[in-house]
């Protein structure tokens, strides 16, 4: 895939101008460089230009211009993704679409509001809050990523256990093909005409076109929300009770797991009171009164059973804000005991996961690093944080094979790569452990039906000869993680 | 006996082979290969390819007449061999079948893992004989949907053949990964036209332990739309809510543990004028009753889709000016079917839906001279052609037929 222009060719630069306003179009290298990588720091990269345009016409435009040019494209939302998604090409532009933040309709009745790609993942909560609804994926970036980039990654978060992903709650969208098309997939009802295209785009980490609008589903408030924390002796132990609580039917908002190394690292960093213990597990559930205090029981009583120590139960709001705060304070919590940290995302089949765990440990012991573990243990997606020094000799290269022992282990046990991070660039060499050549290529001719010129997000999602070469930068913490702004989950 | 007949017999053995002669696989009479495994299909698959045949992909053959009629057939492959669970881990709640098994099956299987009383949480119109494949590519559904979704919210992965007889996989067996494309929303609903699905991965439910039953008589369209819009609002999970017109009928259940079960009962009964809370048995015949309905008699029957907030005036529409529709309503969805009344006009029947802001498609009478009964969005239309074009360039795989 060798591309024609080194740089923009001063035709198109004039027409992109045009198309957005001169004082949309970033050119200069210090204002490039802000673009440069997205919350995978590791991979960096500066595009020719940036452009930010501000409505569905303006896209249109930018696209077509782009594809007159056989200019690559990389749409940017917020920059938050975790795989090198929104990582330039330096060859192309990014279409960044942080100017459309805007809420265009609000249908409760239909449960139904249709905002523009921008519009932070929170702020659809905070609309509907005053009517009594919610917005339910809800990734630990919510105040910052945007829905455009949780469209392109098919995003989750701790309540996805029970209300499923990005993809369960869009109904529909606007795409503006590569061509510069404006295609209007899925409907606002509950059944569509045609292919579920809509259903191909979630998740299709910005490599299909770009997503100028979309329709969310929100849905009323739970009448009634219950957090317990529970101390076990060690991650086998809160691993079995996970397994019981799923065997038995019970379907919790979240169950989240933190391990000693976890556990230690918040309380050292911001005193949660959490107990001393082998591993945690953080239930909570919601519902209808009646369903929530029917269930609650039975899932203390297997807390109790598998060995929990304590069970502490949140009585009152402000208790379950505390509860929450260690478990979402983690990620930055890590970053006070560790000079860096590699995050993966692999998923394992839930009744695995005591097993995974106890292998991950075996693991630490072999490369002489230390993993800490805090996950969405209810639906078998990992988080381990591979702990390491990127200034002694060979750490970041330690750590780098850690994290695939643990992938493979993922692999082996039934599981995938990637739980809802994405692909993006820093997995793409991993996709053949998943996917045999035919299934990439089956993948390769939906991307092309989309994207007959390549110009998409070229280099991302679906891994080439000449990509696969290189090897991944290293980890560092991303800014907002930094300045306290989101955490990572 | 034909030379592709015998192709076929060499390929598959004798008695994976229906000739054409003794065949009810189309018309005209086309042979039937009932392949034993993934490979044997695609092999049949690429060899119908190589020769420019048409291929009609069939299951239970339940639901054969949904969408648009294919306009050519030259070979019923039928999947009804591939029908064995390949894993079932009840502590996941997932399983792993071939698309040939039929859901009846699949929930006796997974039904009755010891200390696990599991099911695969869909109830399709003829549910029973209907096969996983087929109730994937049709992506049908049941009052169930109303807690648990439709097939795309249920398929973990898949395994399939393209036309020229290329087998891939999609997705996983995992219930939570983002890890390339989601092929299998593609093939959800594709109705045999894109690739042969012969192995899917399903997230399963618990059975709940208990269920009440609420049923109100006579409920006419506004008040319909007053209690539908409360019912969603209120603190009550319903597993269905089935409203059946010109009848007034409203069947709604609530499952869970015993005593959460029965104060949902409670607030839904205060909720819908004139409703009770009733018996086990009356319910599952009233149940029944209502999967039987749409497809009882003749004429078309239509899947339909309407905004919430316009159930009541859907209602109105299907009495304007004399009977025109019955329906069954998955109420707190807006979906469900439409069983036209002699002489009502489907095309008119369309449009009036459409302006509502809703959808139908065709469920039985879409024959081949059927009108498509919406326009797609013409760029969809032209993305869909050409996923099509990649994916079976030669229009192997039911030409014609297409999920409107
Ligand atoms: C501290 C922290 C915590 C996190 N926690 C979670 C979590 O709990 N769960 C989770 O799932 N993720 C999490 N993430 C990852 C990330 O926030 C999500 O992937 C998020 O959806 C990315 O949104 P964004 O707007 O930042 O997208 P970007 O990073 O800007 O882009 C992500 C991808 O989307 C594409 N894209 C963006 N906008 C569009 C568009 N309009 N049309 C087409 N393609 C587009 C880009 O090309 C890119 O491939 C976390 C990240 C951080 C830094």
């Amino acid at each position: 895939m060798d591309r024609i222009p080194a740089q923009l060719d001063q035709e198109s630069l004039d027409a992109l101008r045009r198309a957005v306003g001169s004082r949309w179009v970033l050119t200069d290298p210090d204002q490039l460089r802000t673009y440069e990588c997205d919350g995978l720091t590791g991979w960096r990269a500066v595009p020719l230009a940036v452009v930010l345009p501000s409505s569905t016409e303006e896209v249109v435009q930018v696209v077509r211009i782009c594809h007159r040019a056989q200019i690559p494209f990389v749409a940017r939302g917020s920059g938050t993704g975790l795989s090198g998604g929104a990582l330039p090409v330096e060859d192309g532009i990014v279409i960044g679409l942080s100017r459309m933040r805007q809420v265009l309709r609000i249908d409760l009745d239909n449960e139904r509001v249709v905002v523009q790609p921008g519009v932070p993942n929170l702020e659809v909560s905070r609309v509907v809050a005053p009517f009594g609804y919610l917005y339910a994926p809800d990734p630990s970036s919510q105040r910052v990523c945007s829905i455009g980039g949780n469209v392109a990654e098919n995003s989750g978060g701790a309540h996805c256990l029970k209300y499923g992903f990005t993809s369960n709650h869009v109904v529909a969208l606007t795409l503006v093909t590569t061509e510069g098309e404006v295609a209007h997939l899925g409907s606002a009802v509950p059944d569509s005409l045609g292919y579920d295209l809509l259903g191909v785009v979630v998740g299709s980490e910005g490599t299909l076109g770009i997503v100028t609008e979309v329709t969310l589903r929100v849905l009323p408030v739970p009448q009634r929300v219950q957090t317990l924390l529970a101390a076990f002796p060690s991650t086998d132990a809160a691993g079995e009770a996970v397994a019981e609580i799923i065997a038995a039917g019970v379907l919790p908002a979240a169950i989240e797991m933190m391990d000693r190394a976890t556990i230690e690292a918040v309380e050292f960093a911001m005193h949660a009171g959490y107990p001393d213990c082998g591993a945690a597990l953080l239930v909570e559930l919601d519902g209808p009164q009646s369903e929530c205090e029917a269930l609650f029981g039975q899932v203390v009583e297997i807390c109790r059973r598998c060995g929990a120590s304590e069970v502490r139960v949140a009585e009152d709001e402000a208790e379950r804000a505390l509860l929450w705060k260690g478990r979402r304070g983690a990620f930055s919590a890590m970053g006070r005991v560790s000079p860096d940290y590699y995050v993966q995302d692999g998923v394992v089949p839930r009744s695995q996961l005591a097993r995974v765990l106890a292998g991950i440990r075996e693991l630490e012991g072999r490369h002489s690093l230390k993993v800490a573990n805090v996950f969405h243990a209810g639906d078998g997606n990992l988080h381990p944080l591979i702990l390491y020094d990127r200034r002694s000799p060979d750490g970041p290269e330690r750590a780098k094979r850690l994290a695939e022992d643990i992938l493979s282990l993922c692999l082996e046990a039934g599981g995938s790569l990637t739980g809802e991070h994405g692909v993006g660039r820093d997995k793409v060499c991993q996709m053949p452990k998943l996917f045999s050549p035919n299934d990439q290529m089956v993948m390769h001719l939906l991307r092309r039906a989309f994207d007959p010129g390549g110009t998409a997000n070229p280099g991302k999602v679906l891994p080439t000869p000449r990509l696969c070469g290189e090897h991944p930068g290293i980890y560092r913490p991303h800014p907002l993680e930094l300045s306290g702004a989101a955490q990572r989950l | 006996m034909t030379s592709l007949e015998a192709d076929l017999e060499a390929l598959l053995g004798r008695e994976s082979v229906t000739p054409a002669a003794e065949g009810t696989g189309g018309t005209p009479p086309t042979p039937t290969a009932r392949p034993r495994s993934a490979e044997a299909l695609a092999e049949v698959l690429a060899l119908a390819n190589s020769r420019r045949l048409a291929v009609l992909v069939r299951g239970g053959g339940t639901k054969s007449g949904w969408g648009r009629a294919p306009g050519r057939c030259d070979l019923v492959i039928e999947t009804t061999a591939l029908n064995r669970l390949l894993e079932h881990e009840p502590g996941d709640l997932t399983c792993v079948a071939e698309a040939g098994l039929t859901l009846g099956e699949l929930q006796r299987l997974v039904g009755g893992a010891p200390g696990h009383h599991q099911r695969l949480m869909l109830d399709p119109p003829q549910g029973g004989g209907a096969t996983l494949g087929g109730v994937v590519a049709t992506a049908a559904s049941g009052p169930l949907r109303a807690r648990y979704g439709t097939p795309r919210d249920l398929l973990l992965g898949a395994r399939f053949a393209l036309a020229d007889g290329t087998l891939a996989r999609t997705g996983g067996k995992v219930v939570k990964n983002v890890a390339g494309y989601d092929l299998g929303k593609l093939l959800t609903g594709s109705q045999g036209t894109l690739a042969v699905i012969v192995e899917v991965a399903l997230r399963l439910h618990p059975v709940p332990p208990a269920s009440r039953w609420v049923v109100a008589e006579g409920v006419g369209p506004p008040t319909a739309q007053v209690t539908l819009t409360a019912l969603r609002r209120a603190p009550a999970v319903l597993s269905m809510a089935e409203l059946l017109w010109p009848e007034g009928t409203l069947l709604a259940r609530l499952d869970g543990a015993p005593s959460a079960c029965e104060q949902q009962a409670e607030i839904v009964r205060a909720l819908v004028p004139g409703g009770r809370v009733a018996g086990e048995s009356e319910a599952e015949e009233l149940a029944r009753m209502i999967e039987r309905r749409p497809w009882e008699g003749e004429g078309p029957v239509l899947g339909i889709s309407v905004p919430l907030t316009r159930i009541g005036e859907l209602m109105a529409l299907a009495a304007v000016g004399g009977p025109v529709a019955q329906l069954s309503l998955r109420g707190t969805v807006g979906a469900g079917e439409a069983r036209l009344w002699a002489g009502a006009d489907p095309a008119q029947f369309a449009a009036q839906v459409a302006d509502l802001g809703g959808y139908v498609s065709w469920h039985r009478g879409g024959g081949q001279d059927a009108p498509p009964l919406q326009p797609l969005d013409p760029v969809a239309a032209r993305l869909a052609g050409s996923v099509k074009q990649a994916l079976d360039p030669h229009s192997t795989l039911a030409p014609g037929r297409g999920p409107a």
